[in-house]
């Protein structure tokens, strides 16, 4: 196997603390409140990296199931009951069920045809809680969300949320782990190199596809019932269409089809969009700019990028060995 | 006239074509065979610039050309009709031919003489969109765009392939009428066209060449190329 | 009711400026250009600008507009899309989606946030039964439907046409004839690009202006683009007009589902017809 596919050593455990220490640490310098929202975004981009990264589809619209979780917890708690935990489980399902409708149509297309028709219909669902739903959703002002107290679970509290966002991202991340380190995450990434080839190896690639796009549209409805609950608010801009651009610059700048590289992404994206407005005042501009040259010379991203030093590391290192038949696969 | 040493020819990773080496004189018309996926389409795309190799050498008429695009070698007089047998399909007969002579600033008229002259069945087919043309009509029109300008080296790509035996033989007509005068490297695994045709063969297995045939008497032999199909 | 239809075939005639160029650096490049309706928003305020500069000549500055679009397009072409050929469309959307942030950011830099009124430079009205239709709007349907036969002429009677439909069918086979196909390709990237600032333009005077306003309608482009078929010029005349009557109509039932209505029939669209890229 060519030396810059070889996937680093899961170092599991390691990895794990890395993050949660990478994360405590950084805390401290931002607000936690900044941090719940950098997490959030994490997550988010996670999801979108099951999708893109691993899957290779770009999607164009997968602000449609963060906006999808956000509603159907914040109505949830709004109009039934104020259970925060019982609210987020709505969203991700929510956003799953609707993962699983349209995912029937949009798994079977690929490329620009999927990238647009997952905006299309983000702009739809976008109008849907602007227009028509009026009624219910309020709209263009939104509306507030206060869940109920659940023991010493209070969601209002700072350190609180902060603290089960945390808990949820390791959750996320360990889980997205260990699936993409399965069989099924190396049927997904087949999927991605050469479709045609594992079809005919008699395997349901649009099973795995629409799977696939279900538990994306999942988690980030997961995400979405998350930013309700952080700021007890939900309105249109939770389905914001142009916001998809903030997730594919984090999975790009981090490195697409890898999980640290998703994490390292989502925090690099929130800490630009938040802070770089501050010192640059055309940070958009910037933005467009870094794609351009990111697309044109950093394709793996900067974990990508760390990765092909690794790996450079690795072959000096066994090249200086005697060598043996199997070190000629490197 | 072309010369080819220790050609390395891959598609991503893999390696279709592994260190070949071949010699065409001018005048000469060779034939390559082998199996299907033997590298035979590649070689040849490689001539015409369409791939680049991972290493080796292309020499034409005395230069390096291995680096160079398809749209130049056109005007060194190299020519190439690929296996698909893709005609410009929504351009009328006419329009390809036309479209043939833009480059080599032929005057169309000129052109046409030409081409009715190889084939003069292709008149009543002029206002035709080439879309509707069969198999063999789109081959005869592939090898007439091909003829037009100054053709020095044709890379043919299995010009038989799927055509009915008369047109396979107004196609083998044609070829022999250029002998001598053009030079061809043509891909086949009709072996009785290449037992006409051929002054040597070449035989590509796995990427590599396997046997080198140079001698016309040899060439008749076809029991012992079919072994290699 | 004839307003309605007016109003269809006016919105239909820029749809049909803009996706034009959508469609063919589509079929000819494979390249999806997002930043595609940045030349018809740099043409609008470029055109503001010559306006008040040539005090209210609105065919002078017009012309003028369109053509300082020209040597961006270039710019583009030359620097971006040129090196997005063959690339995967990942790539071709995030690249082109870069170029259109930074010119969108250009614009708000150079003339500000704020959208800019402008009036029908024309302002007459044609009497017809009964009803006063705005002569302006009949102008732009005209331009386009001429545009329509022009282009025609364009790539069935020139030579330089029936290389681009060529090259359409079969690019390497137009390469191995000798032709320079990407500089071809390039002129027609040029000219779609130009095509969208004349849609700008003509639109600016009845739309609101702000520096948005492309990103607005590329994917209402995009939509005629992929009902119409890629590449297809018939095609996306057709599915322009028509697509933008269901915009017209649903206005008037339904102000603000014009533009999810456009969306629906394009999900539709592809559900049934997958473009296979």
């Amino acid at each position: 196997m060519p030396l810059k596919n070889a996937p680093m050593r899961d170092y599991g455990g390691i990895g794990f603390l890395v993050i949660a220490a990478g994360f405590l640490l950084i805390t401290p310098i931002l607000s936690t409140h900044r941090m719940t929202d950098f997490m959030i975004f994490c997550i988010f981009a996670m999801s979108f990296d099951l999708l893109y990264g691993y899957m290779g589809r770009l999607s164009f619209g997968h602000m449609l199931f963060l906006g999808t979780g956000a509603y159907g917890a914040g109505l949830f708690i709004k109009y039934i009951n104020g259970n925060p935990l019982l609210a987020i489980l709505v969203g991700i399902v929510v956003a799953g069920l609707l993962g699983m409708l349209l995912g029937l149509i949009i798994v079977r297309t690929t490329g620009a045809c999927f990238a647009l028709i997952n905006l299309a219909f983000n702009h739809i669902g976008f109008f849907l809680v602007l227009s028509p739903l009026r009624e219910i959703t309020r709209g263009e002002d939104g509306f507030g969300v206060s869940a109920t107290k659940l023991g010493f679970l209070n969601f209002g509290s700072r350190p609180i949320m902060f603290g089960f966002v945390f808990l949820c991202l390791l959750l996320v991340f360990y889980f997205l782990k260990r699936l993409t380190s399965s069989p099924y995450g190396i049927m997904i990434r087949s999927i991605k190199e050469d479709e045609t080839r594992v079809r005919f190896l008699g395997y349901n690639t649009y099973l795995y596809k629409w799977l696939t796009f279900v538990l994306a549209g999942s988690i980030a409805g997961l995400a979405g019932a998350l930013t309700a609950l952080n700021y007890n608010y939900v309105n249109p801009n939770a389905m914001d269409v142009n916001s998809n651009v903030g997730v594919v610059f984090a999975c790009l700048i981090g490195g697409a089809g890898n999980l640290y590289g998703a994490l390292i992404g989502g925090v690099t994206y929130m800490i630009i969009s938040n802070f770089l407005p501050i010192y640059i005042h055309r940070w958009e501009m910037f933005l467009g700019f870094s794609l351009l040259i990111i697309t044109f010379r950093f394709r793996r991203g900067i974990w990508g990028y760390f990765q092909g030093i690794w790996g450079n590391i690795i072959k000096n290192k066994v090249i200086r060995k005697p060598i043996e038949g199997g070190a000629a696969d490197l | 006239m072309l010369e080819i040493k220790n050609l390395d020819v891959a598609y991503g990773h893999a390696k279709a074509l592994h260190d070949i080496s071949l010699k065409i004189e001018k005048g000469q018309m060779a034939f390559l065979i082998g199996r299907n996926g033997a590298g035979k389409t590649t070689l040849l795309k490689t001539i015409i610039g369409l791939l680049k190799p991972k290493k080796g050498s292309i020499t034409y008429q005395g230069n390096e050309i291995s680096n160079l695009s398809p749209e130049e070698l056109y005007l060194t007089g190299l020519r190439y009709v690929a296996q698909e047998k893709k005609v410009f399909g929504n351009l009328t007969v006419r329009e390809n031919i036309e479209i043939a002579a833009y480059a080599s600033r032929e005057p169309i008229d000129r052109t046409l003489e030409k081409v009715m002259s190889i084939y003069p069945k292709l008149k009543d087919f002029l206002k035709t969109k080439a879309g509707q043309l069969s198999g063999g009509q789109r081959q005869i029109l592939l090898v007439g765009r091909a003829l037009v300008g100054d053709p020095k080296l044709l890379l043919i790509d299995e010009p038989t392939q799927g055509l009915a035996a008369i047109v396979i033989e107004d196609i083998v007509k044609i070829l022999s009428g250029l002998k001598d005068k053009v030079s061809a490297v043509i891909v086949e695994q009709n072996l009785a066209m290449v037992n006409l045709l051929a002054d040597r063969v070449h035989i590509l297995k796995e990427g590599k060449i396997a046997r080198e045939i140079m001698d016309k008497s040899e060439i008749s032999d076809t029991r012992g190329l079919e072994e290699y199909l | 009711m004839i307003y309605t239809i007016l109003y269809g075939f006016s919105i239909g005639a820029i749809l049909y400026f803009i996706s034009i160029g959508l469609s063919l650096t589509f079929g000819t490049m494979r390249v999806i250009n997002f930043a595609h309706t940045l030349t018809y928003t740099i043409g609008v305020y470029a055109l503001i600008t010559l306006f008040a500069f040539l005090k209210g000549y609105f065919v002078l500055a017009a012309i003028l507009a369109v053509i300082i679009v020209i040597p961006i397009s270039y710019v583009i072409e030359r620097f971006i899309i040129r090196r997005l050929y063959g690339e995967s469309l990942d790539y071709t959307f995030i690249a082109t989606f870069a170029v259109s942030l930074i010119g969108v950011d250009a614009i708000k830099w150079i003339w500000g946030v704020n959208p800019y009124p402008m009036k029908d430079p024309i302002g007459e009205y044609l009497m017809f039964w009964g009803l006063s239709l705005p002569i302006y709007r009949i102008l732009i349907v005209i331009i386009a439907i001429l545009l329509f036969v022009a282009l025609n002429f364009f790539f069935k009677k020139t030579i330089v046409g029936k290389i681009v439909v060529a090259a359409l069918d079969d690019k390497d086979g137009v390469r191995c004839l000798g032709i320079n196909v990407d500089k071809y390709f390039s002129i027609v990237f040029i000219l779609g690009s130009a095509l969208a600032a004349l849609g700008g333009v003509l639109y600016a005077p009845i739309s609101s202006i702000h520096p948005y306003m492309g990103l607005s309608i590329l994917l209402l482009s995009f939509a005629v683009v992929i009902v119409g078929g890629m590449g297809n010029l018939k095609g996306t005349f057709i599915s322009a007009f028509a697509l933008g009557m269901v915009m017209s109509i649903t206005a008037r039932y339904w102000s603000q589902g014009a533009e999810t209505m456009v969306f629906i029939v394009m999900a539709i669209v592809l559900i049934f017809k997958p473009i296979d890229i």
